[in-house]
């Protein structure tokens, strides 16, 4: 187990009239670089359970791992698994709070002590791995930036202290269809070729549902379902009995099974849609 | 046979708006854009993250003063200072956040919340209150706090707030880009509805063309530019326009094109997943 849960419960308020359970004894394990989604309805406990991973809560009972390690009270532990697990916020441009982009990426960096220059050269380049140039932007006030701008600047934020482990909370809201594929790209990237290990609680299956290795379903705090993702996936009616919306496309070549067409069902992305109707069409013709 | 024409609710002429302290590289957020909204319309507004959307929204909501131009709202400029209740009581504004918007401590003080603002008799604010509550089906969460509802009882509860002020239009920014599946059913149906029961203007900012095939018209920005203005079987299916912009048409309308690049010989205008899928059904021919 690289990162994971055994029996985590959180109630917040605990021992009050207003006492409300918000994780139900959750065990789960990720093995180091898979890819896994966090879906799930509001309310469901999924910021809550992100919140552990990074060691921001402390469990009711249960324990969180990471790395052969659980995830406890000792602080300088906390320190290394907060620099080794990367979290973005939703929103995560809500809390900029510096003067240039520069500081705002060279926060945590600095508070890590690296001297200037080290700190200069990690911001370049988390920079230019968001896909941003440092050279026009580094100097800028992160308000004055574009939406899009200002989430891959959260992001190269997030980079800057080079984590093992990156998790997202809804990382796309609010970004425009291409801001949405440039992330899906680039989350890609750092998982396939830089062997990061991600976890993306998210609503919108389009497209990124064919990214992953792994699903965890949450429902009103606990784990309704885990395991390989077109496993879980491929359930459809529990799926929509949880109120989850599957990827447009899946949904589209459902539609065509019912219709009659001997099409695979287990697409999630565009390419995979195109390439088995086509693949369909060739066969009907052959 | 007289035709009624419909009233004008929103007006924007010659519009320009400039953030200052921007750089000296950076251009006008909106260059000179006209637009007209009428009574009952559903107008989305799309456009790449940075074309000027939400800074439209906010100039004909009087959130900002255009820099040159002007936006008159049921005939008023947003200018006119004296005026501001009466532009933003006829156009209210719902954002992406819900938890930015909820002042109040219980449902029904955030209903009452503008109400109180234009200093009615309680016993009106009381009736209203009630009757937009149960129009959208919040009767039973008036005394709830807002912090404990779901995301899509969040902007109803919004969306409730502004049509207690009896609005002509209703300005989203794109209200369902925090909300799970079943919220954002839900916030799409109810505005849905208003815009067709009570004639509502909608103008609905969105990156999501799944929920602007709903749209009477789609309007799309550049740079702070009007580039095309339409209706949804138009402009959803030009991807040349929109993938030159940085946007995607719906999903159905991106999956037909990957296939007549394959070969696949299908109608031009298919915008909707059942669309895609009769055309399938149909056509066996591959080029």
């Amino acid at each position: 187990m690289f990162i994971g849960t055994d029996k985590l419960t959180h109630t917040y308020m605990p021992g009050t009239p207003f006492a409300s359970a918000a994780l139900k004894s959750i065990s789960f394990s990720l093995g180091r670089g898979s890819f896994t989604l966090l879906i799930g309805p509001s309310g469901s406990g999924k910021t809550t359970l992100i919140q552990h991973l990074n060691g921001l809560l402390k469990p009711t009972s249960g324990k969180v791992y990471f790395d052969g390690q659980s995830i406890g009270p000792d602080k300088s532990a906390l320190l290394s698994v907060r620099r080794r697990i990367g979290l973005l916020f939703q929103m995560p441009e809500d809390q900029f709070f510096s003067e240039t982009v520069f500081d705002e990426i060279a926060y945590a960096p600095r508070n890590l002590g690296l001297a200037e220059n080290e700190i200069e050269e990690s911001v370049i380049k988390a920079v230019e791995r968001v896909g941003l140039r440092p050279k026009n932007l580094l100097g800028r006030h992160p308000f004055q930036l574009s939406a899009g701008q200002k989430r891959r600047v959260a992001f190269a934020a997030v980079l800057s202290i080079e984590p093992e482990v990156l998790i997202l909370d809804e990382p796309a809201a609010g970004l425009d269809p291409s801001g949405k594929l440039m992330l899906f790209d680039l989350l890609s990237r750092l998982n396939r070729t830089e062997k990061i290990t991600i976890l993306v609680s998210t609503h919108h299956l389009d497209e990124i549902a064919a990214l992953a290795d792994n699903l965890l379903v949450l429902n009103g705090g606990r784990l309704e379902m885990a395991g390989k993702a077109r496993e879980i996936l491929a359930r459809r009616a529990e799926l929509q009995d949880l109120g989850l919306a599957l990827p447009q496309v899946t949904e589209i070549m459902d539609e065509l099974a019912a219709r009659g067409l001997p099409v695979s069902t287990d697409i999630y992305s565009l390419s995979a849609a195109s390439k088995e109707i086509i693949r369909l069409k060739r066969a009907d013709q052959g | 046979m007289a035709v009624l024409k419909a009233e004008t609710i929103i007006e924007a002429k010659a519009l320009y708006y400039s953030y200052a302290g921007e750089g000296e590289d950076s251009s006008p957020a909106l260059n000179g854009v006209d637009l007209k909204v009428d009574q009952g319309e559903y107008l989305a507004l799309l456009g790449a993250n940075g074309s000027g959307k939400t800074t439209l929204l906010k100039l004909l909501n009087a959130l900002l003063m255009p820099s040159q131009g002007e936006v008159l709202v049921k005939g008023i400029s947003t200018v006119e200072a004296q005026k501001l209740e009466l532009v933003r009581q006829a156009c209210g504004m719902i954002f992406q956040n819900p938890d930015n918007q909820i002042v109040a401590t219980t449902v029904e003080e955030d209903i009452a919340f503008g109400l109180e603002n234009l200093a009615l008799p309680s016993q009106e604010i009381r009736r209203r209150v009630d009757a937009v509550a149960g129009r959208l089906g919040l009767t039973h969460l008036l005394q709830h706090p807002p912090h404990l509802l779901s995301g899509g009882e969040k902007q109803r509860t919004a969306i409730a707030g502004i049509l207690a002020m009896q609005p002509a239009c209703i300005l989203m920014d794109e209200p369902t880009a925090m909300l799970d599946p079943f919220g954002r059913f839900e916030v799409l149906k109810t505005v849905k509805d208003l815009n067709k029961a009570e004639s509502l203007a909608v103008v609905h900012v969105t990156h999501n063309p799944a929920e602007a095939v709903e749209a009477d018209r789609i309007v799309v920005l550049e740079r702070g530019r009007i580039v095309a203005d339409g209706k949804p079987e138009e402009i959803l299916t030009d991807l040349k326009l929109l993938h030159k912009l940085g946007l995607q048409g719906t999903v159905a309308a991106e999956l037909a094109d990957l296939l007549r690049q394959e070969g696949l010989i299908l109608p031009a205008a298919i915008m909707r997943n059942q669309e895609l899928v009769e055309s399938l059904c149909l056509s066996e021919q591959i080029s």
